[in-house]
């Protein structure tokens, strides 16, 4: 059953000539698409997320702009970019970053909302010009800070899924066009079929803490290298899927065929044994140190 | 070699040259004795495509800029949007470069001159040169504006091509206007990761080289199989006090505003050496963990001077050997320079003591100047940068010594001495020659594109302050200074990846370039493929690129502003 809905979405999204961003995928996890937060179907009419359950129409008239670089180290990712096929008067970002391996992880969407408000109001020229207020995205709760200068009139919308802050960055050099983008986000929508229990239980360190069974991946080159890395571990203590965030291939395929390996306590949560995610960071040191 | 005379009867285009802005190996790979720059295969094979079509694009003169949405696909419009900002080109005057940190007392200040010398020393086959190289000296690459700059307007490699009898062939991509460039091959003819550097010239047919007869490597094949890729060479003015910015500074800078980063596309991380584990700051990719380091690999590798750090040969011909190796060591008896300590330096330490002690390029007035530390920081751990404050003619307000409370060891380190509008240039589009001045270029437009460049978030690589830690040199410790750079390196995008994978920067990576002296500067980005800074800026933007959401609030902005930008950075 699951298997048919991925293929089908695959299929899906072959037949729409959509890009899977993400460098390193596990080809051999059909459930990829909705274990991997870099698996976004990106189109001109917006984008497809499984992972984060989010569907997206830009405005009437905009097309799929340049891509954003490979995860970052911290797990940053940029999911898609667009911006108007004529005048360029304004773009749309949606970025997400892991807080698994945020330095301040403690900080809610709303506390890094205002940190970014304040930030922001150190900018010379800046004006504030929405306080951060909450929102409704997607039917999650969210915020918005919107801020302007040197002509430029940016708005900042935020949600938190699966342990990550999602972020749709709006900027034009047009306010009235700024509130039409912010109405397009009306159109985002979740996408799964599925009751939300079916999404893993996100849980930061639960894999240091947890495992019962460890191999070693094997080092590769000739560097110390930290690796993030997302897992997913399924509710009998297995290692159901690896994402690993940024790694060389054959990095990734090494910490990918150790992992799987691991085993670790099942994850009661508030009752019955369920699936967890988490992160963990690997520091590979170089096979000959 | 100290016993070579400067010989300034060459000029400037018989000069030649030695530090490239980058060379072969990181401070990691150095230490741990591995010898390929590019070592990960995978990363390699990822930036392969995308560096080849660079090589192409570093050979076309003045390279368009990328379509900012698509990367040059079809279906999205688009274009550069920034019609109307003009590079008003090199900005002319006094160089405000070249000269010694302020505040050096009469040794280091006498230690500075012996090394500015050693420098400048012009270096043939009996001192070392060769078997490959591709200059005869430090100066003659880093020379612009000032003996420690970066590539001057006509180009000495064409002259040491046939220099002394010989008898190389200029490859395409060296040509009389353009800039001194080293080459480095993408792959090995097997398809394994190649990145290091190889040298254009060849001794061979010297008459200091009699039965030398090696052949140059074969560029016209590597640039039609879009296998090789080009370096300039990277500024040196005030790359001591960028070496003694604590790590915690420059790691407080990346994490500061980490939010503001992330709503513009940006991450970034540091190329860490791999020993220590400590931050490498130097070169194009930050590959070099230190100044000397950066000497050695340079000497050997642009210059083929064999030195206390890079002993061995890289060409084996046994037919063009003509000196013990190493060739540079510490000399045992003491040479003929100002200096009695320096005068027992190797080279390289010389090298680097030079860039030591070298002061950060001169702003024109208006622009941000180094400033004085505040009264009460001196001895402590330097703080995080300043990112988001000020304009630059506050900044040029704070730099008054008069400020500055005689009993700290706060030390203004350069200071604006012209004015903005006496300095800039006005040439339509960009032209090597110092223009005289432009109303347009005016202090309040200066000041203004300090504002909107921060606004826009180019400051957020671009990282505009540090404060240095203590140091051994007079008056040194605890100085403000304004690189414009986080010394991170960011991913870059399609557009400029080189493909040369060196630590832990990929071949998509480059370390933020510091914009200090950018306003002298003559040719853009790590291959100088232009002259041009509103091209430069456009480059910034490609598939995959950390900086494409600030060149896109670039694009949007009115043309004034775009301009008042231009005319900042010339400025610096």
């Amino acid at each position: 059953m699951r298997i048919s809905l991925y293929l089908g979405i695959a299929a899906c999204l072959a037949g729409m000539g959509v890009v899977l961003h993400g460098a390193i995928l596990s080809s051999g996890d059909a459930g990829f698409i909705q274990s991997n937060p870099e698996a976004v179907s990106i189109t001109d009419g917006g984008f497809v997320s499984e992972y984060f359950d989010l569907s997206y129409r830009v405005p009437e008239g905009w097309a799929e702009g340049l891509p954003g670089p490979p995860p970052s180290q911290s797990g940053y990712y940029v999911l898609g970019t667009w911006a108007p096929k004529g005048d360029f008067a304004g773009t749309i970002m949606v970025a997400a970053q892991d807080t698994f391996f945020e330095p301040d992880s403690s900080d809610d969407v709303k506390s890094i909302v205002a940190q970014f408000r304040q930030v922001i109001s150190t900018v010379d020229g800046m004006t504030i010009d929405r306080e951060p207020s909450q929102v409704s995205i997607a039917g999650r709760p969210g915020y918005r800070v919107d801020f302007s200068g040197v002509g430029l009139f940016r708005s900042m919308f935020a949600i938190e899924i699966r342990c990550h802050v999602v972020t749709f960055n709006l900027t034009t050099h047009d306010a009235e066009l700024l509130a039409r983008l912010a109405g397009s986000l009306d159109s985002l929508i979740p996408v799964r079929k599925e009751t939300s229990d079916s999404v893993p239980e996100c849980v930061r360190d639960y894999a240091s803490e947890n495992v019962v069974h460890r191999v070693e991946p094997q080092a590769v080159g000739t560097r110390s290298v930290s690796i993030p890395v997302r897992l997913i571990v399924a509710a009998d203590g297995s290692v159901k899927h690896v994402h690993v965030i940024r790694a060389s291939a054959a990095q990734a395929r090494n910490i990918e065929d150790a992992v799987r390996q691991w085993k670790f306590k099942p994850y009661a949560g508030q009752g019955d044994p369920v699936e967890v995610e988490t992160g963990m960071v690997f520091n590979l040191k170089p096979a000959s140190m | 070699m100290k016993t070579i005379t400067l010989t300034r009867a060459h000029g400037l285009a018989g000069v030649a040259a030695m530090m490239l802005g980058s060379v072969a190996w990181s401070g990691a790979a150095f230490a741990q004795g591995a010898s390929n720059a590019s070592t990960s295969t995978d990363a390699a094979s990822t930036n392969a495509a995308a560096a080849t079509t660079n090589a192409a694009a570093a050979n076309a003169a003045g390279a368009q800029a990328n379509n900012f949405r698509r990367g040059g696909g079809s279906g999205g419009g688009g274009g550069s949007s920034s019609g109307g900002a003009t590079d008003p080109g090199v900005r002319g005057g006094d160089p405000g470069a070249g000269g010694p940190l302020q505040g050096l007392n009469d040794t280091e200040l006498s230690f500075f001159a012996g090394a500015k010398d050693v420098f400048q020393e012009v270096d043939a086959v009996p001192n070392g040169l060769g078997p490959r190289f591709n200059l005869d000296s430090c100066s003659g690459c880093h020379s612009h504006p000032a003996i420690g700059g970066s590539s001057p307007p006509t180009n000495p490699q064409v002259a040491i091509a046939t220099a002394a009898g010989a008898k190389n062939t200029l490859p395409s991509f060296i040509t009389a206007n353009g800039p001194v460039r080293e080459a480095r091959f993408v792959r090995n003819p097997d398809g394994s990761p190649d990145g290091s550097v190889h040298g254009l010239f060849v001794i061979s047919g010297r008459t200091d080289a009699p039965g030398c007869n090696i052949k140059q490597p074969n560029f016209a094949a590597a640039v039609a199989s879009n296998n090789v890729i080009f370096r300039i060479p990277t500024p040196l003015y005030g790359l001591g006090l960028v070496e003694n910015v604590p790590d915690s500074a420059l790691q407080a800078s990346l994490a500061a505003n980490a939010q503001q980063k992330r709503s513009l596309g940006i991450s970034g991380h540091f190329n860490i050496n791999g020993n220590d584990t400590t931050i490498a700051r130097f070169g194009w990719k930050a590959q070099n963990k230190s100044l000397l380091l950066f000497s050695g690999e340079a000497y050997n590798v642009e210059m083929g001077i064999t030195n206390d750090l890079f002993q061995t040969e890289r060409e084996g011909d046994a037919n063009c050997q003509f000196n013990a190796t190493p060739e540079s060591v510490i000399p045992l008896q003491a040479a003929d320079l100002a200096s009695p300590s320096a005068s027992f330096q190797s080279d390289i330490e010389l090298f680097s003591s030079f860039m030591r002690l070298t002061a950060p390029p001169t702003p024109a007035s208006g622009a941000a100047a180094p400033v004085a530390q505040a009264a009460g920081a001196a001895g402590q751990t330097a703080a995080a940068s300043t990112q988001t404050t000020g304009t630059a003619g506050q900044t040029t307000g704070t730099a008054s010594a008069a400020s500055t409370p005689a009993s700290t060891a706060s030390t203004m380190i350069a200071s604006a001495t012209a004015d903005v509008s006496s300095v800039m240039t006005a040439a339509v589009g960009s032209s090597t020659a110092a223009q005289p001045a432009s109303p347009s270029t005016s202090g309040a437009s200066v000041t203004r594109g300090n504002q909107v460049f921060t606004n826009i978030g180019c400051q957020a690589c671009h990282t505009q302050s540090f404060t240095t830690t203590k140091s051994q040199l007079t008056g040194q410790s605890n100085v403000t200074i304004q690189p414009f750079s986080d010394f991170a390196v960011h991913d870059m995008g399609s557009g400029l990846a080189d493909g040369v994978t060196q630590g832990t920067a990929n071949g998509n990576e480059f370390r933020t370039a510091p914009l200090w002296g950018v306003g002298q500067r003559i040719f853009f980005l790590h291959d100088g493929r232009t002259k041009d800074l509103n091209v430069a800026i456009q480059q910034h933007a490609s598939r995959g690129s950390e900086a494409n959401t600030v060149i896109n609030n670039y694009n949007m902005l009115s043309q004034t502003d775009r301009q008042s930008i231009i005319n900042f950075l010339r400025s610096l």
